[in-house]
């Protein structure tokens, strides 16, 4: 039992995470159609940024200051270089920002070196929120769900109730019409990237001083990030808050659960016989946690490409 | 697809290769047709008018499998083909063109018309010939490429040609797959009055002892081309019959020619 | 155009056969890896280039190729009689039927969704493989030994490049006549226009899943041939990383052209040879020239070579020599700056150095290229700084000239575009 809800509790603590990143890949997609490879980097390059401020200065700098220049390396990433490529198609875009995603990750390998660094909480924050079951929840861990409730809020009131919020959902649904109607579409298309890029950025910032900050967070959370992203719906940030909750609880979850299928026969006095043969019989939930965000994007993918809340275009 | 034996259609004889009957379809709850009923004499030249957002690509859709009705049956000489794959309906003999310039622009003219040709011989999957040595089906798209009078333009690739040389490559690659019963979807539209003139000379040509079915806004062309005339308002026919017909109706005069002659 | 074919093929072919005998083990070696990434990059671009379908998982029909031939490998080791040349068959045969299996349901989504479904099919042999100690020997995978055969020891590394080079001359040359089938010509056809295929009669899914099944097949006999050669494999084959790489060699070749992928696959591949050696860094190079090439010369290296060849009549030679001669000091300038800031960071912020800053609190010279360089000092970062911008500016002026010299005879096609024809 306390396994159970400690588990939920993290989960959902890691979803609102994953959410943070993928709610920026969502509204880069929803609106120019590119599936941004490089926004898991966002994301590690705030953590790193943040431990750098931090270091010279102290968290909170980090803090507000790292999202600012993932911002900023977003605008310019989208200024000069999407944009140039933007009449070779999406499929080229897409494969730009991957080879950006490399760039960056040996970047911080070269400047950082390939081990993790020592990005901690700061004092303030390193304390107990409640105890459960006998032990220690740490506050920041409710921060890192905190931020990311702030941070829906703020979006949702700002695409919703703005204009600037209207011009970018009509930017996103009909470019050309938005353009005619006298917006400037590039400099949302920019700002659009470089907001998302920000909160990837924050997202960073505010994970990596509770998880591990090392080279290998983008290629980590990236592949993850997409599953959200794909079983909310491409372009719906409901959807993806969902999926990010569903699958970050999943996955909490099934890593305590050590029963495989050769498990599922021992009513039948098979089991011992089952985990003879092994192989993927074998397998324990917990091991191939990993898998299932996959299998649920092939799902997904496969019977209703839409997402659980994406529009049927 | 309906499987319940329908009665047959009043115009329906061994004469029509295409019948439609009670055609119906709704896009999320908004009708498009409305109960077509349609009969295509074998050989004639029948033109579909109407005004636009009648719904004549929505038929044309229809009818070539592009989406299966709301209800409704299509019968290609006697053979319900309402709801199967495009593919299918293209074997048992229909083909379509398309109303904006659907080719393979990265492909040569010649090579545009020998994938329709490759089609009809049944070469879908052969990995095993030199194409260069399938002699019958080069030689069959040479001439099919000369008859649309493309021939000069064989080895061009398909986007560079011109807007009605690729109008012209369209009704090609339709014909490639020797169909019995051709649609052709605007085939002249976006054309100067010679450009016109000459691929209506071509598509008289090459549909000789073929069924057609076409969908035109040009009234000369549809006039001095066609045979019979149906026209729909409002995903419905409203009056079928000759040209002359069609000018002397009433009804039709006030909902679609009357604009165009006042 | 043949002529020079037939002399650049017979070179090709002198070389690749004449001179690895006389080269040593870490050479043998590496033209070995160069043969598998060729074959790799090639059985990719069939199904992306020509087919149109870019995938993100071809990882997993390469894994399970060498997989599949471990274990044969394994049983031969047993004493099942089967001739080791041929062990890559296995690898084709494992790459096939997964290729088509995967390939029915990932062919059911076009574009970025076809993508994805594949890289979400990789991902499940990689995360599943280190679980699966019989079918993948888990975390550590599976290892065998290449045994004698038709007499040969196929101990040597220089036997195993022969063994190679033939399987990989002889898939290229399946996968170029493959180009004058006519389902090849079919597959480009899909490519430009899928629902004009299936108004004409095809089967769309059909046609698409047995490319994709082709396709992956080519890809085990890759993973075949380096199972071969390396006599080893883990989970770690089914990375994205291996995925990446053949995307990247492909794309800085060229995917509109045959021999693209085959070009992009060899400098790189020769490229991260060199570079290893001298440098930690090369990852980084790596990515900044696939980056480079994805914003100037999209249509890759090989387009641009091969642009050159066909409008080598047309083109104002002389007047491009000089252009082209400043443009090449230009990359020279750039690449020699950023080279130099990469090398000077990768010692500057190397443990080691830190450590001994901690220690002296003194910043001391770097020695690169010879020559000693003072971290804090401006003399240091000044010269590449301007070095860059030079050659930046000069490339930058540069571009339009030669566009203009390109395009004198009006409509002809700017070198960095993909020509309008098709494959081969």
């Amino acid at each position: 039992m306390e396994f159970f809800i400690t588990s939920i509790l993290n989960g959902a603590i890691y979803g609102m995470l994953l959410f943070m990143v993928s709610a920026g890949l969502t509204l880069i997609f929803g609106m120019m159609g590119v599936l941004n490879f490089a926004h898991a980097s966002f994301y590690m390059l705030g953590a790193y940024f943040a431990y750098t401020l931090s270091g010279l200065f102290n968290f909170w700098i980090g803090l507000l200051v790292a999202p600012l220049l993932v911002g900023i390396i977003g605008v310019v990433i989208e200024r000069f270089m999407l944009r140039r490529v933007h009449r070779h198609g999406h499929a080229h875009q897409l494969l730009l920002t991957f080879g950006l995603t490399f760039i960056c990750e040996e970047l911080v390998k070269l400047f950082y070196g390939d081990f993790p660094v020592n990005y901690q909480m700061p004092a303030e924050l390193n304390f107990a929120a409640f105890t459960l079951f006998g032990i220690n929840y740490p506050f920041y861990r409710v921060f890192i769900g905190l931020v990311a409730v702030a941070m829906f809020t703020a979006l949702f009131f700002l695409l919703t109730r703005t204009r600037i919020g209207i011009i970018v959902r009509g930017a996103e649904r009909l470019p050309k019409m938005a353009e005619a109607l006298g917006h400037n579409v590039p400099l949302v298309s920019m700002g659009v990237f470089g907001t998302g890029a920000a909160l990837a950025g924050l997202a960073g910032a505010v994970a990596g001083a509770f998880f591990p900050t090392n080279p290998n967070m983008a290629m980590e959370l990236g592949v993850i990030v997409f599953v959200v992203v794909v079983v909310g719906g491409l372009g719906s940030l409901g959807g993806s808050l969902v999926a990010s909750l569903l699958i970050g609880i999943f996955t909490s979850l099934a890593i305590g659960f050590d029963w495989s299928p050769a498990d599922l026969l021992a009513p039948l006095g098979l089991d011992g016989w089952a985990h003879g043969i092994g192989g993927p019989l074998s397998l324990t939930l917990s091991s191939i946690s990993g898998t299932v965000p996959f299998v649920l994007m092939l799902i997904v993918l496969l019977v209703r490409p839409a997402g659980l809340m994406g529009s049927k275009t | 697809m309906s499987r319940q034996p329908t009665p047959p259609h009043p115009m329906a004889t061994e004469d029509h290769v295409l019948v439609i009957q009670n055609l119906d379809k709704h896009f999320d709850g908004l009708p498009i047709m409305r109960g077509v009923d349609l009969a295509i004499r074998r050989g004639e030249r029948h033109a579909v008018l109407g005004p636009n957002g009648a719904g004549k690509s929505t038929l044309f859709n229809l009818i070539s499998g592009a989406y299966p009705p709301s209800a409704g049956v299509i019968t290609l000489n006697g053979r319900p083909i309402q709801g199967l794959a495009p593919e299918r309906i293209n074997r048992m003999g229909l083909a379509r063109s398309f109303q904006i310039t659907n080719i393979f622009s990265r492909l040569s003219a010649f090579e545009n018309i020998r994938m329709g040709v490759m089609a009809r011989h049944g070469v879908l999957f052969d990995l095993f010939s030199r194409i260069q040595a399938k002699h019958r089906i080069n030689e069959e798209s040479r001439a099919l490429l000369d008859r649309v009078r493309l021939g000069h333009r064989a080895e061009t690739a398909a986007a560079d040609l011109t807007y009605s040389e690729q109008r012209a490559l369209e009704i090609g690659m339709t014909l490639a797959t020797s169909p019995e019963v051709i649609l052709l979807d605007e085939p002249t539209a976006g054309m100067s009055r010679e450009e016109t003139f000459y691929i209506v000379e071509l598509i008289r040509d090459v549909t000789k002892g073929k069924t057609l079915l076409v969908v035109e806004h040009d009234m000369s062309v549809v006039f001095s081309l066609c045979d019979r005339i149906s026209v729909l308002v409002y995903g419905q026919i409203l009056a079928t019959g000759t040209p002359d017909e069609i000018r002397a109706n009433r009804e039709v005069q006030e909902a679609y020619l009357g604009e165009e002659a006042a | 155009m043949s002529v020079y074919r037939l002399i650049f093929g017979t070179l090709a072919a002198v070389l690749l056969v004449a001179l690895p005998p006389t080269l040593g083990l870490g050479w043998q070696n590496t033209l070995t890896d160069v043969l598998i990434a060729s074959l790799f990059a090639a059985a990719f671009n069939l199904l992306m280039g020509q087919g149109g379908m870019l995938s993100f998982g071809h990882a997993a029909y390469y894994g399970l190729g060498a997989f599949a031939v471990l274990h044969l490998m394994g049983a031969i080791e047993n004493g099942f009689p089967f001739p080791t040349p041929l062990l890559p068959l296995a690898g084709g045969l494992a790459g096939l039927i997964a290729g088509l299996g995967a390939g029915y349901f990932a062919t059911q989504r076009t574009g970025v969704y076809f993508s994805l479904v594949t890289l979400a099919l990789a991902e499940m042999p990689h995360a599943l493989a280190p679980h699966w100690k019989g079918a993948f020997g888990g975390e550590s995978g599976l290892s065998s030994m290449r045994m004698p055969s038709m007499g040969f020891s196929f101990g040597s590394s220089l036997e195993v490049y022969y063994v190679t080079l033939a399987w990989v001359v002889a898939c290229i040359a399946l996968l170029y006549a493959y180009t004058h089938t006519p389902f090849g010509r079919l597959t480009l056809a899909l490519r430009d226009n899928e629902q004009r295929v299936r108004f004409m009669g095809y089967n769309a899914h059909a046609t698409k899943t047995l490319v994709f099944g082709i396709s992956a097949m080519f890809s085990g006999v890759a993973g075949g041939l380096l199972a071969m050669s390396s006599e080893t494999a883990n989970y770690s084959i089914f990375s994205t990383q291996v995925s990446a790489q053949v995307v990247l060699h492909t794309i800085v070749g060229g995917s509109g052209l045959f021999f693209g992928p085959i070009i992009g696959a060899s400098v790189l591949t020769l490229f991260t040879f060199l570079m290893s050696e001298m440098t930690r860094s090369w990852l980084l190079y790596q990515g900044i020239i696939f980056t480079l090439v994805m914003l100037y010369a999209p249509s890759g290296i090989g387009s641009i070579i091969q642009a050159h060849i066909v409008q080598r009549s047309r083109l104002p030679w002389g007047r491009l020599v000089l252009p082209y001669t400043l443009s090449a000091i230009g990359i020279l300038l750039a690449a020699a700056a950023i080279v130099f800031v990469v090398q000077m960071s990768e010692h500057i912020f190397s443990q080691s150095y830190r450590a001994m800053i901690e220690r002296t609190g003194a910043w001391e010279p770097v020695v690169l290229f010879s020559v000693s360089w003072q971290p804090l000092s401006p003399a240091t970062w000044i010269p590449p700084l301007i070095a860059f911008a030079a050659g930046f500016l000069l490339l930058t002026r540069l571009r339009g000239t030669i566009a203009r010299l390109w395009h004198e005879d009006r409509r002809d096609p700017d070198p960095s575009v993909v020509p309008a024809h098709g494959t081969a």
